[in-house]
């Protein structure tokens, strides 16, 4: 009985130490990078003699949700992902401090308080009109002009009648359903070029003036306008259930000429081979000149001091920026586009290798979306937005219900 | 002495028994008990769910539900679900129990299929479901010309409650099934037999004295239908997300929304943890309210032997 006893007590104290061996844990939220982070995290745990865990929640299921309940869990993350100020404020008393890491030198990036450096910049990401070189050609469009809403406008109708010769379905694949998930493309990212094209990087009047529940009413008709002309030339069904993969599969079968998507879904690009050249051309809603895409570091890697692992978990952002296996991981494995001007590598994907042309050329506009409060965008912008995709309400109303919306958020 | 002996004996059993019960009811306290009293707390706060600071905020919470339309519009497709999902489920499990306690070949093979469905979990099978609204469907109904399939009846507001309810009963019904199916077969033959000989009509049999000899079973039937579909949210996820969008006293709200997934994006989608604390305290109490006058009205129409 003893003995028995013994062996027991020995197992539990051996389990113990097991588990007292620092493990890290990621949650993240970006699926399409999710297979090459785990094998990145399982090649750096071999060499750290610690275990690197990566969790994933996002694409159409809600991350933050999936954050929540980690925490809620009790085992909190080490390293997690937040998206800008609403996350920092939620999760501020358990952030860590990480000025003077050695990767804080090479990024601009980096998520600041004050003068502290508090989130390690995931990527750099951009989105704008992708379009099929292949298919412009064909109806004589140049990509370059479409600078200015008019462009598009005759692009659109001119694409639009030939429809039979180019095989298309649709000009544009562009998906508004709250069923499939799809509100962040509508109520976050296309709304943000309300917000931002046409400022400068640092201008945040609109925004400012947003979260103020007012708009600038000449910018405002001209952007529902805009909203208006892409859902007039998107495929009605693609707009109300198409999924991400969906909207993805129209543009890479060739039946759409125009793709409303970010850089994030190049390794899906890659996995369908898709072999036609593509670029980004900018969401030019105005009548002037706007010539520019919307690229910004979307979130940012913080570390939970609450944790206890905050060595270890600064570590591994180190090595993600600073070694060999890091730099490849970000830019050959995941595609993305890193944040950090010692990285020398270039992706080789379509998409993120545009973002880095507009982004080296300077042109580029910032993301101000995050600063909405929480589920706005998503929720209550996007039903606005699936109403105007589904045809149930014109646009004067579709401009004077999302005013009204905007006119909520002081008392949210 | 004997007395005493007695009294001591009966003392150990009620300790025994005592302690039996005990990690029942720790775990029941620790888990149920405990977390209600504390949610029912955070109701009257402004907690938002992560950092432990909070403030007492009253009634605020309470008022704001119902000036909301989304979640009134949410409390309404959430009465017409269960009303819709409740008739669904029982006329369909009763029929199927009536198959398959009758003489047809093969009814060995229906009682197991018809209780398959019920063995898939509700987010695999909403999303087969919504591959078959929004692909199959659609596709079917423009091969045979037939406008009212032709588009997805999940992306339109007038017809989405249904196409959950077809869902669910699918899913759910054989279940039920399974309780008449131990109902009737409880039944004697003998009472049947004498009714046949008397000339009664088999639907007169069923309606005279198979219904009303089981009304225990449709008690407990309808008590698990009505409860399962008001608290309705796994299918509602997965097949609907709550979508499309329509419009409801002048502002926009999603038509499939029920209220657990209400109070669910409430909660974490516009980190509203409090407010949609406040949601799911008038949400038990509604179902408590409406499963009690269910049951005693069942309870008064059982009869026995």
């Amino acid at each position: 009985m003893k003995k028995i006893l013994v062996l027991v007590l020995a197992l539990v104290m051996a389990l113990s130490a097991v588990s007292a061996l620092a493990d890290i844990t990621i949650v993240q939220n970006k699926v399409e990078i999710d297979a090459a982070l785990q094998e990145y995290a399982a090649e750096f745990s071999k060499e750290a003699g610690y275990n690197v865990k990566v969790i994933t929640a996002g694409g159409s299921s809600d991350y933050n949700t999936a954050l929540k309940a980690e925490f809620a869990s009790g085992k909190e993350p080490d390293i997690f992902v937040i998206e800008g100020p609403t996350g920092y404020e939620l999760y501020k008393d358990k952030i860590a401090d990480l000025t003077g890491e050695e990767w804080t030198e090479y990024t601009a990036a980096a998520y600041m308080d004050g003068d502290k450096v508090v989130g390690f910049p995931v990527a750099v990401e951009g989105y704008g009109m992708a379009y099929n070189k292949d298919i412009l050609d064909k109806a004589g469009i140049d990509p370059a002009t479409l600078t200015n809403v008019d462009a598009y406008q005759a692009a659109f109708e001119k694409l639009d009648s030939m429809k039979e010769e180019l095989g298309l379905d649709a000009v544009v694949s562009m998906v508004a359903g709250t069923a499939p998930g799809m509100t962040w493309v509508t109520g976050l990212h296309n709304f943000n070029v309300y917000l931002t094209v046409g400022l400068d990087r640092n201008d945040t009047s609109i925004i400012d003036q947003v979260l103020e529940g007012k708009v600038d009413e000449d910018r405002f008709h001209a952007y529902c306008e805009y909203v208006a002309l892409i859902f007039k030339y998107s495929d009605p069904e693609m707009l109300l259930n198409g999924t991400q993969d969906m909207q993805l599969a129209a543009f890479a079968n060739g039946k759409t000429a125009f793709y409303h998507q970010g850089n994030w879904m190049d390794p899906n690009i890659v996995a369908l081979n898709v072999d036609f050249p593509m670029a980004y051309a900018p969401h030019a809603f105005l009548h002037e000149d706007t010539d520019g895409i919307l690229v910004n570091a979307p979130s940012w890697y913080v570390v939970n001091a609450n944790a206890g692992n905050v060595e270890q978990a600064a570590d591994f952002l180190n090595a993600l920026a600073l070694t060999e296996a890091g730099q490849d991981y970000m830019v050959n494995k995941a595609a993305m586009v890193p944040a950090f001007t010692n990285v020398t590598l270039e992706p080789a994907t379509p998409l993120s290798k545009s973002v880095m042309e507009w982004n080296a050329a300077g042109k580029t506009y910032s993301w101000q979306q995050y600063k909405l409060p929480d589920g706005f965008g998503m929720g209550t912008l996007g039903a606005i937005y699936e109403l105007l995709a589904s045809g149930a309400i014109d646009e004067p109303t579709f401009e004077q219900m999302m005013k009204d919306a905007i006119a909520t958020i002081p008392s949210l | 002495m004997d007395n005493q002996k007695f009294f001591s004996g009966r003392r150990e059993r009620k300790i025994t028994e005592f302690l039996f019960l005990v990690p029942t009811v720790l775990a029941f306290f620790l888990v149920i008990i405990i977390p209600f009293i504390i949610g029912i707390y955070y109701s009257f706060t402004d907690w938002d769910g992560v950092n432990v600071a909070k403030n007492v905020v009253g009634l605020a919470n309470y008022k704001a539900i119902f000036t909301e339309p989304g979640f009134l519009h949410a409390f309404l497709t959430t009465v017409l679900f269960t009303l819709f999902n409740v008739i669904a489920v029982n006329v369909a499990a009763f029929l199927m129990a009536l198959l398959v306690t009758s003489n047809v070949k093969g009814r060995n093979l229906y009682r197991a299929g018809f209780f398959v469905p019920n063995l898939i979990g509700g987010i695999v099978l909403g999303s087969i479901w919504q591959f078959i609204f929004s692909s199959i469907l659609p596709a079917v109904g423009k091969a045979l010309g037939w406008a009212w399939l032709s588009n997805s009846l999940i992306t339109n507001a007038n017809t989405v409650v249904g196409a959950m309810v077809t869902v669910n009963t699918w899913q759910y019904a054989g279940y039920i099934m399974m309780i008449y199916v131990a109902s009737i077969q409880g039944i004697s033959q003998q009472v049947m037999e004498a009714a046949s000989v008397d000339g009664a009509t088999y639907w007169t049999r069923v309606f005279r004295i198979l219904m009303p000899l089981m009304a225990n079973a449709f008690t407990i039937s309808l008590f698990l239908t009505l409860t399962n579909s008001f608290k309705m949210y796994d299918v509602n996820l997965a097949l609907t997300n709550g979508g499309p969008v329509t419009m409801f006293m002048k502002t926009p709200v999603q038509a499939s929304e029920l209220l657990a997934l209400n109070i669910y994006n409430t909660a974490f989608k516009y980190s509203k943890m409090a407010l949609g604390q406040a949601k799911a305290v008038i949400f038990f109490v509604v179902l408590v309210i409406v499963s009690l006058v269910q049951v005693s009205i069942n309870k008064s129409k059982e009869v026995e032997m």
